[in-house]
């Protein structure tokens, strides 16, 4: 092991790894070891006190090495990476031992907790004698911003970017803009008309100088990194090269079709429709069944494919609402119709919701409660005795009682679910999806509307289900982003790169297929391959693949891990005691 | 210095578990080797001269200048031999590819003593020893005891068993490195630093070799040199044949390469890689041209004995040095 | 053999799998404590040399996640560690080590409770294969 003076800081986490790790225990044991210069337990090492610890020792006790075990790098790495930074040591010599989502939140047995964390200190211990300092790279950023998708969210920030002066283009893959909105009515809970802010928006996007939209096409792949992206769209074989220096990606979400689901009778029966065919007929102003006449009795049903372990585990947020909604909608058209809502929970959380709830409910609407894990409504034919056209076995657990509910129209409230495409987006931008195919932020509360690619954001209904102001909310924060962004001109890129040592680098080129950057060229002249550090995305695969170790994934290196590894199964060798701390 | 005056270096050639090219590397140096005794006088070379074991005994603590060891360590003698040569000696070489890495004679560790034992005294078509006697190595008749070396169960290599100064790496090393080195160290020239590889360059084989190389590094199966048209011209990988090259020092003057073989191994590995079996078999991986499993266990399978290709000459110095032999298992 | 705790070195990828191991923490699922995790930008990172070592080093067993197929961050480097990965195995039956003792898995960033359930089964099935004499016989020489 290399000789290093070492600080190794133990975090508590408040509780969080205290109560299920001895952080006393190992911080004395780390001490002892070689190369630890100062080892250390606190309560919050994130906090300003704790890394002013880091920051005062580093400059009294000279260290040139640090280790913090504590939360997930993941969470706080940067944070320490900065404290580094402050004292005057290159960020770079710094290691995090994952005690708290790996250890302590995990386990139930201290004593093997203790010991599994003690394994990952000396890990990190061992490893991070072996990093090196590493120079930031800038870059100059690109002012103009692409944005994918022209729904209510895309087309918010593309009114915010533009109207700050900077240059959007706007790509929607359907032949209009508008999006999920432009499919509504009314809006909840003030019961408005979508199209009285959303036709505005449409057309200042439209007019708008700095913004040029294009309609009908699709993003298929994005090259690039941070401040410089590029991309390729056209439509009819006319291409056009775009070149900006963010994505915010406001692709929406597309509906699930109940088709399957054999309760419902959807697709069977002519009059169960869903929520989206509904706002349809409420736009043409004429609600009636598929037999021309007007409905007596309308039944809406919530959670149709939502809060389903075999369809969708989530809750679709609005649907609730906007039940509420066609419930008000209703009985104002049909003022003798019955109306019954069978929910499951009514959740109408949002402003004003509760009190619509509360409005909706002196309507003379029957609300009627299932138990969406025990027993599902079931629509049915009714008989030639009965006065409706279908019937609805349900039971109703508020009651206890089994009823049976008319019904001309069957309103499905269905789920709401990723685009089909969402994959394709996803591998184009460069940002990961959860299970059920939404897109992930880089943290719900540190972070929740960027991701973990630097440069590109996502905002509204593809990470998740939400509401119109949500999205709208979340377009805006996302513009700031990006314009904080621009205004400060350059952006730092990582460069825990690839390097190829041109003394060792013998030509064969195993390497220059790998990179799925195409960062890694061959040069003729000196028989070495070249990997270009800022197309280079630091994925490593070709540190593994160079067969004489030519290429070094930075930050990442065969030396580093490999002790990693050595410190993870090997007790650590103990200082003699007569060398203490006074090392010039 | 005055050539007259100055002193011979003497100069020790000793073999461990060895084929004798060694040797027989040192003495094709032809006509140089008049240079050679010019300089120096070699005062123990087993193949060459009527030098004892005790004879050496008897020299003085770094006696000898230089000691070439080649030859793996296999038994008890090799490694006495090794320790007694360390002591007498000022540098100690690795000499050849047994001595660097464990060689050929390395393969003995895909089996252990007792399987080797049994095959060679007792198994073997052409044996016949119905009363199982194997080698001892203390055997005790009427005259008094005869002790003959011990057979270890690992073979190792001379880094193992004693400080090596310098590795001159090859099977066998190529004449003119030797001479190189030898004329080096017999100047005076300042050596490079402990334990460094002598006589070889520090990039790999692919630097040297003249063959055209391009990114294509793509394979859908793979061939044993007799199984493919070989154009002469193209990188034996981009054809689907296993060579080494890329993860072998270069020195060797590309000879099997420029005789249409692939490269083996036998040069030992680059400067910054510890296992060069596993470099190349995460190189030879990735250019499977598959991301199906099934598929790439049918690529795979088309090189017969893995570990025998990547592991030729460097089993013994590798991260799994040897092969686990299956634990008797007790019966309750 | 009873009482047998086995020690796993997994390697996991920050995008994906390193997520999950966190989610599963965030989550407070409850899984063996016999892994310790070491992360990579890339499953494609994982070099057969780190396999190799920490067997040499005395894990009993090595797990190694990365993101399913076609989702990785970094287009195919799972595919890359996939075909490795055959390649481990194939070359640690020749050495005559049980190759269940390697396993790699695919684990994505929401999938914390698959980790845990990962995490069981992984020490479970090498357990089941007692300690792992590597270590020993490579550091007594004979």
């Amino acid at each position: 092991m290399k000789d290093s003076r070492i600080g190794v800081y133990i975090c508590w986490c408040g509780t969080n790894i205290a109560k299920m790790v001895d952080v006393e225990k190992i911080a004395e044991d780390i001490g002892r070891l070689e190369n630890v210069v100062i080892a250390r337990n606190y309560k919050y090492m994130c906090s300003d006190p704790g890394q002013d610890l880091i920051i005062k020792d580093i400059k009294e006790h000279e260290l040139d090495r640090v280790v913090v075990a504590a939360c997930s790098p993941r969470i706080h790495e940067l944070t320490f990476r900065k404290a580094l930074e402050n004292a005057g040591l290159n960020q770079y010599l710094f290691e995090m031992a994952n005690i708290r989502e790996h250890v302590s939140w995990v386990h139930t047995d201290r004593e093997e907790a203790t010991k599994k964390a003690a394994d990952l200190v000396r890990a990190a211990l061992k490893r991070v004698s072996y990093h090196e300092p590493l120079d930031k790279l800038s870059v100059a950023i690109n002012p103009a911003t692409l944005i994918v998708g022209g729904g209510v969210a895309g087309m918010s920030a593309a009114f915010r970017l533009a109207e700050a002066g900077k240059k959007v283009y706007l790509v929607e893959k359907e032949a209009d803009l508008g999006g999920q909105a432009a499919r509504l009515d009314l809006s909840f809970p003030y019961l408005n008309t979508v199209s009285s802010f959303l036709q505005p928006l449409i057309r200042k996007v439209k007019e708008h100088k700095n913004i040029k939209v294009f309609t009908g096409q699709s993003i298929s792949e994005i090259t690039g990194y941070v401040g410089n992206f590029k991309t390729t769209t056209g439509i009819n074989g006319k291409l056009e090269d775009l070149e900006f220096g963010h994505i915010i990606v406001a692709t929406g979400l597309s509906n699930y079709d109940p088709s399957p689901f054999k309760n419902y009778g959807y697709g069977r029966l002519p009059d169960v429709i869903t929520s989206i065919e509904f706002e349809k007929m409420l736009r043409s102003g004429n609600i009636k069944c598929s037999d021309g006449k007007p409905p007596r009795h309308i039944a809406i049903i919530h959670c149709v494919g939502s809060r389903n372990e075999n369809i969708h585990e989530y809750c679709s947020r609005t649907c609730c609402a906007t039940a509420l909604k066609y419930a008000n909608q209703l009985r104002a058209t049909f003022p003798g119709a019955g109306i019954y809502d069978l929910y499951a929970d009514m959740r109408a959380f949002s402003k004003a919701c509760e009190e619509l709830y509360t409005k909706t409910s002196t309507k003379d609407v029957m609300f009627l409660m299932f138990d969406p894990e025990r027993s599902l409504p079931e629509v049915k034919q009714a008989g030639w005795k009965d006065e409706c056209n279908m019937l609805i076995d349900m039971h109703e657990i508020l009651s206890g009682e089994n009823v049976e509910v008319p019904a001309d129209m069957v309103i499905l409230m269905t789920a709401v679910e990723a685009q089909k495409d969402a994959k394709d987006i996803a591998h184009a931008a460069g940002i990961s999806m959860c299970g059920n195919h939404f897109y992930i932020e880089k943290h719900p509360k540190l972070d929740p509307v960027a991701t973990t690619t630097d440069g590109v954001f996502i905002v509204g209904t593809c990470q998740g289900p939400k509401d119109i102001p949500e999205s709208i909310t979340q377009a805006w924060a996302a513009a700031a982003r990006v314009l904080a962004g621009i205004s400060r001109g350059t952006v730092t890129v990582e460069v825990t790169t690839a390097v190829v040592n041109e003394e060792i680098c013998c030509g064969c080129q195993t390497c220059i297929s790998v990179c799925p950057y195409t960062a890694i060229s061959f040069n003729e002249e000196k028989n070495v391959s070249e990997v270009n550090e800022v197309l280079c995305k630091g994925c490593g695969t070709c540190g593994s693949t160079c067969p004489t170790g030519a290429i070094r994934s930075r930050h990442f290196t065969d030396m580093q891990i490999l002790s990693q590894i050595e410190g993870m199964l090997n007790e650590g060798k103990v200082k003699e005691t007569h060398k203490i701390l006074e090392e010039a | 210095m005055d050539k007259e005056n100055k002193e011979k270096l003497k100069l020790a050639v000793y073999w461990g578990a060895a084929c004798g090219g060694c040797c027989v590397s040192v003495l094709d140096v032809h006509e140089k080797l008049l240079d050679i005794v010019a300089a120096a006088d070699l005062v123990f070379w087993p193949i060459a001269l009527d030098v004892k074991y005790a004879d050496v005994q008897k020299m003085p603590e770094g006696h000898i200048d230089v000691c070439l060891f080649n030859g793996a360590i296999r038994n008890s003698e090799n490694e006495l031999m090794a320790v007694m040569l360390r002591q007498k000696s000022k540098i100690m070489v690795a000499y050849g590819a047994c001595a660097q890495m464990g060689g050929i004679p390395g393969l003995g560790n895909f089996h252990d003593r007792k399987s080797i034992f049994d095959r060679v005294y007792k198994d073997s078509e052409s044996t016949e020893n119905a009363e199982g006697i194997t080698p001892q190595p203390k055997y005790d008749v009427k005259e008094g005891r005869l002790d003959i070396p011990a057979f270890y169960n690992d073979v190792k290599t001379l880094r193992d068993v004693v400080c090596v100064d310098y590795f001159i790496p090859g099977c066998p090393p190529q004449s003119e490195r030797l001479l190189e080195v030898f004329m080096a160290i017999s100047s005076g020239a300042e050596l490079p630093s402990k334990e460094s590889v002598l006589g070889a360059l520090d990039k790999s084989q692919c630097d040297e070799c003249k063959r055209k190389k391009t990114d294509n590094k793509k394979v859908d199966r793979f061939y044993r040199p007799w199984e493919i048209e070989d154009d002469g011209e193209t990188c034996f990988l981009e054809q689907g044949v296993v060579c080494m090259g890329p993860a072998t020092r270069g020195g060797c003057g590309v000879r099997c390469i420029e005789g249409n073989a692939p490269c083996r191994g036998c040069y030992g590995p680059p400067p910054d890689v510890t296992d060069p079996g596993a470099k190349m078999m995460s190189a030879i991986a990735t250019m499977i041209d598959s991301n199906d499993e099934e598929e790439i266990t049918e690529i795979m399978a088309s090189i017969d004995d893995i570990a025998g290709t990547f592991y030729r000459f460097s089993l013994p110095s590798s991260i799994l040095r040897r092969k686990l032999m299956p634990e008797v298992v007790e019966v309750d | 053999m009873a009482n047998f705790e086995p020690k796993i070195v997994a390697f996991l990828c920050n995008w994906c799998s390193y997520t999950g191991a966190d989610l599963a923490g965030t989550s407070r699922m409850k899984y063996a404590h016999n892994i310790r995790i070491i992360r990579v930008m890339c499953s494609g990172r994982v070099d057969p040399t780190f396999v190799l070592k920490s067997l040499r080093e005395g894990a009993d067993g090595v797990l190694i996640c990365g993101c399913h197929p076609g989702d990785c961050h970094y287009h195919e480097g799972n595919y890359k560690c996939l075909r490795r990965y055959e390649f481990i195995k194939q070359y640690l039956t020749e050495m005559g080590i049980d190759k269940k003792r390697i396993r790699l898995d695919w684990i994505s960033a929401s999938e914390g409770k698959q980790f845990a359930e990962l995490a069981d089964a992984m020490t479970e099935q090498v357990a089941e294969l007692g300690p792992c004499r590597v270590r020993s016989i490579m550091e007594n020489v004979t």
